[in-house]
């Protein structure tokens, strides 16, 4: 089964994920995308981490080359987010840069084979009008571009509302 | 209480009067005469770290209205940041407690809640 959850900012889609991926059960691992730097971060992987105390998750911290991640058992993966995820693959050294579609994408496809549930929060950077610098556009375009290539192939899709899910596709788990 | 949200002129007002909330009716400042309050999102902006404190007197509201903030890209201002991120949280905890919960898509009010 696999899950992706879209919505804006502080619209409820990591406890949202966490509930899910609790609900599916077995082996439970979360792949953190986003990388410190600075107190503000921090401050949210702390409040993330502080969420999934006691749920039983194991973190992987992973910010590029998610294709090469082994997992040790079978389980369900939260990954989170893609926002980061692709930021990292087309900003950093090291990262994919113009292939970040295809690698995020084979990553996401690495995780599947490799598990029995997959929820992948993603964010909608779309939404506001656009009309920023080339290189932030260029981050828009390659994150709605992999949101669109994994929506159409995933089975659920769900867009987070003040903490309530509304379907997209597929069915409400 | 309902809360209603939707983007920026997306019918949000409309759906109110349709409600049978006269313009008078609206406030956009948390005060007992007034059952509906519009523009949480600029109540939020004008204190971030504090709104969780409005959270009693909203839920007192008979409609609360509020501009979905959080989609687009992440403000590169931190204060920016914050503002959004406390409008979604302060949302999320409104939404919880709401009776309904409508969304403004071009005019069309979605239900979210109910």
């Amino acid at each position: 089964m696999n899950v992706l959850l879209t919505g804006g900012s502080a619209c409820g889609k990591s406890t949202y994920a966490e509930k899910l991926a609790v609900q599916f059960g077995g082996y439970l691992y979360y792949i953190a995308a986003m990388q410190p730097y600075g107190e503000e971060s921090e401050r949210r992987i702390e409040k993330h981490r502080c969420m999934r105390a006691e749920k039983g998750f194991t973190t992987i911290e992973r910010y590029t080359n998610l294709k090469e991640l082994t997992l040790p058992e079978r389980g369900t993966v939260l990954l989170e987010c893609l926002c980061n995820l692709t930021a990292n693959e087309m900003f950093d050294d090291g990262g994919a840069g113009e292939n970040t579609v295809s690698e995020v994408l084979l990553g996401i496809e690495s995780l599947e084979k490799q598990c029995d549930n997959l929820v992948v929060v993603t964010n909608d950077v779309g939404s506001d009008g656009g009309g920023y610098d080339r290189l932030t556009m260029d981050y828009v375009n390659t994150l709605g571009e992999i949101n669109c290539r994994l929506a159409k192939r995933f089975e659920n899709v769900y867009e987070l509302i003040c903490g309530i899910p509304l379907l997209i596709k597929g069915e409400l788990l | 209480m309902i809360l209603v949200i939707g983007a920026i002129a997306s019918g949000k007002k409309d759906y109110v009067r349709s409600l049978g909330y006269s313009p008078e009716a609206m406030s956009d400042a948390l005060d007992d005469s007034h059952p509906v309050l519009i523009d949480l999102e600029k109540l939020v902006d004008a204190d971030p770290d504090n709104c969780m404190q409005l959270l009693p007197d909203l839920l007192k509201k008979e409609v609360v209205v509020c501009c979905e903030v959080g989609s687009g890209v992440i403000p590169a201002v931190r204060r920016d940041r914050e503002s959004r991120e406390a409008t979604g949280r302060l949302c999320i905890a409104l939404a919880k407690k709401a009776e309904r919960v409508i969304r403004l898509v071009a005019g069309i009010p979605v239900v979210i809640k109910s």
